[in-house]
C-alpha cells in the first residue's frame, strides 16, 4: 500500500507542486493549508510523513509540530520542516520542537523526492 | 547601470570575500580541522575567481584558479594544513588585494615589487598542488565525526588499508525512533546509492528487558559500502540524524589509523569492534594486528589525546564555538537582503533631511509666532515626523565598528610573528554602532594604537615570565556606547607607561618645565606631543615619534578625544571618545547675551538656576567654582570666557555637562531648549577657534555656534591642575587669577 504523506503549507501552489512529485514517485498526499487544519486532517488518519511550513496563518508550523508531539498515534511520524536559508534560528526552533528532517527554500522538488525518500521509501 | 558601476561592485565584493577569506584562514589556524574554514575560503576563492571571469580580468582569474585548485585540494583533504599553507594563502589573499586595487584604479605605491611575488606565488602554490596524495585520505567535515588523524604531507596515505570500499560506522542514538526516525529508511536510501557490501548490526547497547524503554534505540551498524558517490552525497545522507548519532565515514583506502582511531572509540570495546571489523572484511587480521600493536605503542599519549578530543572539551566552549558558528551562518545569509547603495546617495539624503529640519524648525517658529493653535498642533505634528525621518536616514549610515576591527587579528598574527611575541586579540562590542564616515576615518589610528601596543606595551615573552605573567600577551578592542559617543579602548596587559621616563624625556625636549606639577593623565598625554618617543630602540614599526600626535590629530579631526589610563607593570589602556554622528544631532539650545549656542543634548547632564550669592561673587570672572550638593563643580562663564557684551539678565543659569568622567557647568543667560541641530563644518578661517566644534542655522535663519564640550569641560577640570603647577613652578602663565 503506498506510504501517505502530508503537506502543510499556506500557499497552494507549492503544495501542488510538491504532491505532483511525491504522487510521481509513488506517494499518496494529503494536503492542510496551516497548522490548525493540518491537525483536523490528521485525525483518525494513518500519514507516514509530514512536510510543514514554518510561516503560516492560524497555527505556525513550530506550534503544529509541538501539539503533533502530544497525540499518541502520530508523536512518532517523521517531519520535514520547509525552512528559508535565512532562517538558522527557526530550523534549530523547528528541531527542538521535535522536527528533525528540514529542506531549506526555495527547492526543487527533486531535492525535496531524496529527502522524502532518506525517511519513508515509496 | 554601466559596467563601470558593476565593476566597483566587483571590488567591493571582492574586498570583502578578501577579508572574509582572512577570517576564516585565521580560524583555520588556530583550529586546522575546521571544515566550515575550509569551504568558506575556498567559496570565497571561487566566487572572486567567478565573478572576475565575467569582466574578462584574465590576470586575476588564472591566478585565482591555481588557488582555487589548491583551495580544492585542502577541502578535499588532499593537501595538509599547515602553518606553511596558511601563510602562502595569506600571502595570495595580499597579492588578489593588489590585483583588486589596481581594477579600481587605485595607486599602488609598490606596483612592481606586488608584481614581482606573482611568479614565485604561482611556484608555491604549484609545489603545494604537486604535494597532493591522492583522492582517498578524506578528512572528516562534519563536527561530529571523529576528528581525522593527521594526513601525511606528501605522498600516498600512511599505511592505506587493502579494501576498496567506504567504512560506515553508526551508532544511533536512543531519541532517534522518538523524532520519527526509523534507521531502516536510512540504510535503505544509502541501498540507492551504491552497494551495502556487508553489514554488522550491534545491539550490544541494548539493555536488559527490564530496564529497556521499547521507545529508545539502542542500535549501531558498521557497514562496508561500495559506492560511485561522492562523499558529500554519501555523508548526506545522515544530514536528519546527525545531531542525535555517532556517524563515521571511512573513505575506501583509509589509513589504518583512521581504523584505529574508529576501534579506539567504539562503545563496544576494541576487541569486539575489532572483530566485527575484520569478520566484516572491512580490514584483514594481519591489518588489526598491526593496529592493535601500534595502539600499545603509542597508548598513553595517543589515548589521552583521543579523550580530549571526545570529552575532554569543556561543554561551554564547545557550546560558545557552536553558537559563534550559527551566528555567522546567519549574518552570511542576511547579507543577501542587504541592498548596496551608492554612498553619496546617502550623504544626499541626509543633506536634504537636514535642510528638511531647519525649514522645520523655521515653520515652526512661525507658527508659534501665528498663535493659531491649530497650526502649531499640527506643526508640532509634522516636526515629531520629521525627527524619525532624521533618525532613520541617519541609521542608514551606522555601521557595526566590527567592520574596522577584522582586520586586527591578521595584523596581530603578522607583528607578534615579526616582534617574537606571543599575543591574543580580544575583540568585544564589535556589534557597536557608529556613522560609516568615522569607521573609515578611525581605521589608521586604531591601527597604529594596536601596534604600538604591541611593540611598547607588551613585554617579551621572557621579561613577562620574569615578572610573573603568563608568556601570552592580551591585547583587546573593546567598543561600547556611553551619552552620545562612542568609547573605543585598546588595552594591553603589558608593562604600562613609565611616568618618570616620560617625564624626563619631555624636560629634555623642553615640553615641560622642571618642577611643574602634572597630574599622571598630563603626564602620559605627553606621548601625543608631536616629535615625543621613548623608546629605545627603533623598530621598523613605531618608535619614530611619528604617529602618537598623528594619531590624536586623526581624531580630533573627527570631533573625538583620547585618553591613557595606565599603570605601571599591570598596563595600558587607550581611551578613544568618538560623536556618534558627524551630521545631525539631538542639541540645546542657549542664550549668553544676544547669542544663541547650542550643545550636544547628550552631553548635557543637568540645568539650574544660578544662586544669587553666587553670582554676585562669581561676577565678572570667566571661571570659578560651584558647590553642587557638596560637589566642587568647575564653572565657565560664557559670557566672560566669550567677551560677549550685551544687556545682562536678571537671572543666570547653569547647564551642567559632561563629558567621560568630568563635568563642568556653564553659566549662561537663558535656557531655550532643545534643538534639532544640523552640524555645518565651520569655515576655514574659523577651523583653529578653540571651543567651537562648529555651526548651525536656527528657525529664524540665524547661525548659531555650537559648543565644543569637551574642550571646554577640559579647559574648566584641568585650570585647577594648571594653576597649581603654575604657582609650584613659580610663573604666571594665564591671564585670569585664581578664584
Amino acid at each position: 500500500m503506498a506510504k501517505t504523506i502530508l503537506i502543510v503549507d499556506d500557499s497552494a501552489s507549492l503544495r501542488q507542486v510538491v504532491s505532483i512529485a511525491l504522487k510521481g514517485a509513488g506517494y499518496e498526499t494529503l494536503e492542510a493549508c496551516d497548522g490548525q487544519d493540518g491537525l483536523n486532517k490528521l485525525k483518525g488518519q494513518k500519514v507516514h510523513l509530514i512536510i510543514s511550513d514554518v510561516n503560516m496563518p492560524v497555527m505556525d508550523g513550530i506550534t503544529f509540530v509541538t501539539e503533533l508531539k502530544k497525540l499518541p498515534e502520530h508523536r512518532f511520524t517523521p517531519v520535514i520542516m520547509l525552512t528559508t536559508e535565512a532562517g538558522d534560528s527557526m530550523k534549530q526552533r523547528g528541531q527542538a520542537a521535535g522536527a528533525k528532517a528540514w529542506v531549506v527554500k526555495p527547492f526543487q522538488p527533486a531535492q525535496m523526492l531524496t529527502a522524502v525518500t532518506k525517511l519513508v521509501m515509496p | 547601470m554601466s559596467t563601470d558601476d558593476v565593476l566597483q561592485t566587483f571590488v567591493a565584493e571582492a574586498r570583502e570575500l578578501l577579508l572574509g577569506m582572512e577570517d576564516s584562514l585565521l580560524a583555520l589556524e588556530r583550529d586546522p580541522r575546521d571544515g566550515e574554514a575550509i569551504s568558506a575560503t575556498f567559496r570565497a576563492i571561487h566566487t572572486i575567481k567567478g565573478s572576475a571571469g565575467l569582466f574578462s580580468l584574465d590576470q586575476l582569474v588564472a591566478f585565482a584558479h591555481v588557488a582555487e585548485t589548491l583551495l580544492d585540494l585542502v577541502r578535499d583533504g588532499r593537501v595538509a594544513v599547515d602553518g606553511d599553507l596558511i601563510a602562502l594563502l595569506l600571502e595570495c589573499s595580499d597579492y588578489l588585494g593588489f590585483l583588486i586595487n589596481q581594477i579600481a584604479g587605485e595607486e599602488v605605491a609598490d606596483a612592481a615589487t606586488q608584481e614581482a611575488r606573482r611568479p614565485t606565488l604561482l611556484a608555491r602554490l604549484q609545489a603545494c598542488i604537486a604535494s597532493s596524495v591522492a583522492p582517498s585520505a578524506s578528512q572528516a567535515e562534519s563536527p561530529r565525526q571523529a576528528p581525522p588523524s593527521a594526513v601525511p604531507a606528501a605522498g600516498e596515505v600512511a599505511d592505506p588499508v587493502h579494501n576498496d570500499a567506504w567504512h560506515i560506522s553508526l551508532r544511533f542514538g536512543p531519541e532517534v525512533l522518538k523524532n520519527g526516525m526509523d534507521p531502516a529508511s536510512f540504510l535503505r536510501y544509502l541501498g540507492t546509492l551504491g552497494e551495502i557490501a556487508h553489514i554488522t548490526t550491534l545491539w550490544q547497547q541494548m539493555p536488559a528487558p527490564e530496564a529497556m524503554d521499547a521507545e529508545n534505540c539502542y542500535l549501531g551498524f558498521e557497514l562496508d559500502f561500495r559506492s560511485e558517490a561522492s562523499r558529500e552525497a554519501i555523508d548526506s545522507t545522515f544530514d536528519f540524524v546527525r545531531d542525535d548519532c555517532r556517524i563515521t565515514l571511512l573513505p575506501p583506502r583509509s589509513s589504518i589509523d583512521d581504523y584505529l582511531k574508529l576501534i579506539a572509540e567504539a562503545p563496544e570495546g576494541l576487541e569486539r569492534l575489532g572483530e566485527i571489523l575484520v569478520a566484516s572484511g572491512a580490514l584483514s587480521q594481519a591489518e588489526l594486528e598491526r593496529a592493535l600493536e601500534r595502539q600499545r605503542q603509542a597508548a598513553p599519549p595517543a589515548l589521552g589525546e583521543m579523550l580530549i578530543q571526545e570529552d575532554g572539551i569543556p561543554a561551554p566552549v564547545v557550546q560558545a564555538a557552536l553558537e559563534k558558528q550559527a551566528k555567522g551562518r546567519e549574518n552570511r545569509s542576511a547579507a543577501t537582503r542587504f541592498i548596496r547603495v551608492d554612498a553619496e546617495k546617502l550623504e544626499d539624503l541626509i543633506n536634504q533631511v537636514g535642510e528638511l529640519v531647519i525649514a522645520g524648525a523655521s515653520a515652526t517658529l512661525l507658527s508659534q509666532r501665528s498663535g493659531d493653535t491649530a497650526l502649531i498642533e499640527a506643526m508640532a505634528q509634522v516636526g515629531r515626523h520629521v525627527e524619525e525621518i532624521r533618525d532613520r536616514a541617519l541609521s542608514l549610515r551606522m555601521v557595526e565598528i566590527g567592520e574596522s576591527f577584522n582586520r586586527f587579528p591578521r595584523v596581530v598574527r603578522d607583528v607578534s610573528r615579526e616582534l617574537g611575541k606571543d599575543i591574543e586579540l580580544v575583540i568585544t562590542g564589535a556589534e557597536t554602532e557608529l556613522d560609516k564616515t568615522v569607521v573609515e576615518k578611525i581605521g589608521d589610528p586604531l591601527m597604529h594604537l594596536v601596534r604600538n601596543s604591541m611593540d611598547h606595551g607588551i613585554e617579551s615573552i621572557e621579561e613577562r615570565l620574569a615578572r610573573g605573567k603568563p608568556a601570552q600577551g592580551r591585547l583587546s578592542l573593546h567598543a561600547y556606547h556611553e551619552s552620545g559617543s562612542i568609547v573605543i579602548e585598546v588595552a594591553d596587559d603589558g608593562g604600562g607607561l613609565k611616568r618618570d621616563k616620560i617625564l624626563a624625556k619631555a624636560m629634555d625636549r623642553g615640553l615641560v618645565a622642571p618642577g611643574q606639577a602634572l597630574t599622571d593623565r598630563d603626564v602620559f598625554n605627553l606621548i601625543f606631543e608631536p616629535g615625543f618617543s621613548t623608546a629605545e630602540q627603533v623598530t621598523n614599526l613605531s618608535g619614530r615619534g611619528v604617529g602618537m600626535d598623528v594619531v590624536r590629530r586623526n581624531i580630533s579631526a573627527l570631533r573625538g578625544s583620547i585618553d591613557i589610563e595606565s599603570q605601571e607593570g599591570v598596563g595600558t589602556t587607550m581611551r578613544i571618545r568618538l560623536p556618534l554622528t558627524l551630521a545631525i544631532i539631538d542639541g540645546f539650545l542657549i542664550q549668553v547675551a544676544d547669542s544663541a549656542f547650542v550643545l550636544p543634548l547628550d552631553l548635557v547632564q543637568e540645568c539650574m538656576e544660578l544662586p544669587d550669592g553666587e553670582r554676585l561673587q562669581s561676577r565678572g570672572q570667566s571661571s570659578h567654582y560651584l558647590d553642587l550638593r557638596g560637589e566642587a563643580l568647575p564653572c565657565l562663564r560664557l559670557r566672560n570666557l566669550l567677551n560677549l557684551e550685551g544687556e545682562s539678565s536678571q537671572r543666570e543659569n547653569v547647564v551642567i555637562v559632561q563629558y567621560g568622567n568630568r563635568r563642568a557647568g556653564l553659566v549662561v543667560d537663558r535656557l531655550l531648549g532643545e534643538f534639532q541641530t544640523v552640524i555645518k563644518p565651520l569655515g576655514q578661517i574659523f577651523r583653529h577657534l578653540r571651543g567651537f566644534s562648529g555651526s548651525t542655522i536656527l528657525g529664524t535663519g540665524e547661525v548659531a555656534l555650537i559648543l565644543d564640550v569637551p574642550t571646554l569641560v577640559h579647559d574648566a577640570s584641568g585650570r585647577e591642575a594648571r594653576l597649581l603647577g603654575e604657582s609650584n613652578a613659580g610663573q604666571a602663565i594665564g591671564s585670569e587669577q585664581p578664584a
